[in-house]
């Protein structure tokens, strides 16, 4: 029988890849959410890290990247392009995170309501909510702006309109998944006051998933603020925005390419790192429960 | 072909759980014969289901499984076959039924349809639903799962696991999910089966009494070993390994003494590592030797001597003890006899609470739920729960109500604690009101608090200071018999029964009048649900509380009710003094629930 016995872990029955993917999984994650840090760290200190003024001519025209003293080149104007993307980055990457935010906080507060009391209040603000999912988006957005005027903060005002019942109905989803949850009505049992069962036993199981929808989201707001940009529903000229500045240089682009495409390589980062980020969010905290 | 429908030899199994790697199948010898049905008996984490799906080479891929040892089934290799060596001995050879048929039914497809994906004929499907017991088999063809009750869906399980003429059926806990009733007809069914087809079962459980029910041999597991396997009669009436005489001392029947604490093993002290170089079992066995700690037993003839070498391995009764057989058997009479609690007596006796009828701690008043089910088509289907429950309980007294699922014995426990509405009829609690102990303990404890802070909650009311509170929490753990460093864990950093624990020490901090059990051990291992059960006794008299405890289990209803009432479909159908009810039922329904009791006797 001797020869039939196997090594112990003949391969077959060996997955190594799979544990080890798991590792590797977690400390991919962990890089990428330093990157997003330090993302973060340099949009914070864009005015301190920018070389010139990003409004003000301050060399030659069109200098390719590289050249003297401009690593990213000048515009047609003589604007040095580094100085302007910084600022858009950091423009772009906090209108993201305001937007998100005030989904999290408007969504979340019609979402707890509506899950936690039920009834006509739910239907009522669940239909609510269907009809602003119904509405195209970006178009209320773009009438919003039109409507207010063009700057960023109107800007964000008309998204932040149209950006929160997606987390709404998430947020009541949940909510009213964990409230049938035994350990609700063992609270309940138990003599847990309303407000409590909602904040101690309901909330803080529904915060993971809230979390994980709103990095995930994050991508999604850049391209929308870049796309309402380039179509001219940013700031006005001569504000440095990355969607504005790759719609105004696109004339360009076959003769001095960098300028329209450096912004709109700003984008892509931005964009990419959020959607990883929201990835690595999910990921770390799936193995932390 | 070999005379033998499964050969397991030396087979060693780990897996990866949580990221840790353990030995889950440590060194396992099994042979199931032609013909026979083998009990594999088990407590939670024995390593019997592992076992399973081993031999069905269906071991979890993301457990990162390491297997030695070889496990044929019929004439192929489990362990090292290819996949499509694999599937065929899995289509050919074995069938399989679950514990739960509802989650191993496809919802989507009617179920003739799932039979037919294994006859490839629809007559021949027909033929086997009849086969398996199953009135009406042409109609019942075309329903879906959610349509059938869940021992009708375990028998089309059944039609599906024969249908490929196996020649081994793995049956794993089939009976666990059921109603008394109809677990003892799933047996039964069993039995039929291989009586039929000529098949041989595997029956995997973790009671005792179901496995000697219908098996020829019975193998008891411990920590990924067999401690003991022989003929059924063997195991149960001449026990040799002191953990086969723990489960079936700390077993409850319906003769267990009332007024005696009931058995228990001794708890786990000893850490994995320790568990490994001896015998598993040491640190919980009341007759380990200096020995048994550093040397793992051998699998040994339990006869030694007079049949060694003649004996007929199939059926030869093993043993993987240091100690005699003398020893382990002689200790068993030696205390035979449990130490009576004091405390533990009936308080119904005493003569002063008969003189002095105080007012009583639950009065229930012609209770009526009904239950409006939404769903498809235009009128709206009615559940009723209850018809018409009258029910009182005196302060003090413990009621038992026992009942099939369906019966509304859970709805009764969660009208009385304010969970579930009454329709019409009046609940009257005394004073300090009602606390619950639920069923799932993991799930009724909110995972992401400390049980420092569940405990805290319901102190809140009282408004002490931290320290104080803490000092109280401290208490009630110290009361329920876990140390107070508990307090700052999770729940999931718990085990089931220290879970269930932490929900009577939330119940208890503050004592109600009133303590509602519904089904509290029936998730646990015998000898856990015992310590438990003990508890809720001591608590009860320590707290001077009312219980009303609802169960499924005779057995336990008899242990834990002064008074038992049985319930079926919504309405109590009797009640009385709790012996009375068990041993003189008088309705037809007590008859045939008692009638459905898996008993193995009185250890002699």
């Amino acid at each position: 029988m001797s020869a039939a016995v196997p090594e112990v872990g003949s391969r077959r029955f060996r997955m190594p890849a799979a544990t080890l993917g798991a590792h590797a999984g977690t400390r991919l994650s962990v890089v990428i959410l330093v990157a997003l840090g330090i993302l973060t760290l340099v949009a914070l200190f864009a005015r301190v890290l920018t070389p010139y003024d990003p409004v003000q001519p301050i060399g030659a025209l069109n200098l390719a990247p590289g050249s003297d003293g401009h690593p990213l080149g000048t515009d047609s104007i003589g604007r040095d392009i580094l100085s302007r993307t910084l600022i858009g980055v950091q423009v772009s990457w906090f209108s993201s995170l305001v937007i998100v935010a005030s989904g999290l906080v408007i969504g979340g507060i019609v979402g707890i309501a509506a899950g936690v009391f039920g009834g006509w209040l739910d239907a009522l603000l669940m239909r609510f909510t269907d009809l602003f999912l119904a509405l195209p988006g970006t178009l209320v957005a773009i009438a919003i702006v039109a409507a207010l005027g063009y700057n960023l903060q109107n800007t964000l005002i008309g998204i932040a309109v149209v950006w929160w019942p997606y987390y709404a109905r998430i947020i009541r989803g949940e909510v009213k998944s964990f409230a049938a949850r035994p350990h609700v009505e063992a609270a309940r049992v138990a003599g847990a006051s309303r407000t409590r069962v909602v904040f101690r036993h309901i909330v803080p199981g529904v915060v993971p998933t809230a979390i994980v929808t709103a990095s995930l989201d994050i991508g999604n707001v850049v391209l929308l603020l870049a796309g309402l940009s380039f179509l001219g529903l940013g700031q006005p000229a001569p504000a440095p925005e990355l969607g504005a500045d790759t719609a105004r240089n696109l004339s360009q682009l076959l003769s001095e390419w960098w300028v329209p495409v450096i912004p709109g390589l700003a984008v892509l980062v931005l964009s990419l790192l959020s959607n990883l980020g929201g990835d690595a969010v999910r990921t770390l905290l799936a193995r932390r429960r | 072909m070999s005379d033998s429908a499964a050969r397991v030899e030396g087979l060693r199994v780990s897996l990866v759980r949580d990221g840790v790697r353990s030995d889950v199948l440590r060194g396992i010898d099994l042979t199931v014969g032609r013909g026979e049905i083998l009990g594999m008996v088990g407590e939670s984490g024995s390593g019997k289901s592992v076992l399973a799906l081993a031999m069905m080479g269906l071991l979890p891929v993301a457990a990162d499984p390491q297997v030695d040892g070889t496990i044929r089934v019929g004439d192929v290799d489990m362990v090292h076959g290819s996949p499509e060596q694999l599937r065929a001995v899995r289509r050919n050879e074995l069938g399989v039924i679950f514990q739960d048929p509802m989650t191993s039914l496809n919802p989507t497809m009617r179920v003739g349809a799932q039979i037919t994906e294994a006859t490839h004929d629809s007559a021949e499907s027909i033929r086997l639903m009849s086969a398996v017991g199953i009135a009406d088999a042409p109609l019942r063809f075309t329903v879906y799962p959610h349509e059938l009750s869940g021992g009708l869906r375990q028998r089309i399980m059944a039609a599906i696991a024969v249908a490929g003429r196996p020649s081994l059926i793995i049956a794993d806990e089939p009976t666990t999910a059921l109603d008394v009733t109809v677990q003892a007809q799933v047996l039964d069914l069993l039995r039929e089966l291989r009586d039929e087809f000529g098949c041989s079962v595997m029956l995997i459980t973790h009671d005792l009494a179901v496995a000697a029910q219908i098996a020829d041999r019975v193998a008891v597991m411990y920590a990924g070993r067999i401690a003991e396997i022989g003929a059924t009669e063997e195991i149960i009436h001449r026990p040799t390994h002191p953990y086969t005489v723990g489960l079936l001392r700390s077993r409850l029947s319906l003769d267990t003494p009332r007024d005696r604490r009931l058995l228990t093993l001794r708890p786990e002290t000893a850490s994995a590592a320790e568990r490994m170089k001896g015998c598993a079992y040491h640190s919980r066995c009341p007759l380990a030797v200096e020995r048994c700690a550093t040397e793992q037993p051998p699998l040994a003839p339990a006869s030694q001597g007079d049949t060694a070498g003649t004996a007929d391995t199939a059926t030869e009764h093993l043993r993987a003890c240091w100690r005699t057989v003398a020893d382990v058997q002689g200790y068993t009479h030696e205390t035979s006899d449990a130490t009576p609690i004091a405390s533990l007596a009936r308080p119904g006796a005493s003569a002063d609470t008969t003189a002095t009828p105080a007012a009583p701690a639950v009065r229930i008043t012609d209770l009526t739920t009904v239950f409006a089910l939404k769903g498809g088509g235009r009128r709206k289907r009615q559940v009723h729960a209850l018809r018409g429950v009258d029910l009182t309980v005196a302060a003090g007294e413990a009621v038992s109500i026992v009942g099939e699922s369906g019966s509304g014995k859970s709805t009764l426990l969660r009208v009385i604690a304010g969970l579930a509405p009454a329709t019409t009829g009046r609940v009257e609690l005394a004073g300090r009101g009602a606390q619950m102990v639920f069923q799932d303990a993991g799930s009724s404890l909110t995972p992401w608090l400390t049980v420092g802070d569940i405990l805290r909650e319901r102190l809140r009311p009282a408004k002490l200071d931290r320290a104080a509170a803490s000092r109280r929490i401290g208490d009630a753990l110290e009361a329920i018999g876990l140390p107070e460093t508990v307090a700052a864990l999770r729940p999931a950093q718990l085990s089931g029964g220290q879970r269930q624990r932490v929900a009577l020490a939330r119940a208890t901090i503050i004592p109600p009048s009133v303590l509602l059990c519904d089904e509290p051990t029936s998730a646990l291992d015998a000898s856990l649900a015992a310590s438990v059960l003990n508890l809720i006794r001591e608590l009860r008299r320590s707290l001077d509380m009312t219980v009303l405890f609802v169960t499924h289990d005779l057995a336990v209803a008899r242990l834990m009710g002064d008074r038992v009432v049985v319930m079926t479909e919504g309405t109590i159908v009797e009640s009385g003094d709790a012996d009375d009810v068990i041993h003189h039922p008088e309705h037809p329904y007590t008859r045939s629930l008692l009638a459905s009791v898996p008993d193995i006797g009185v250890l002699s």
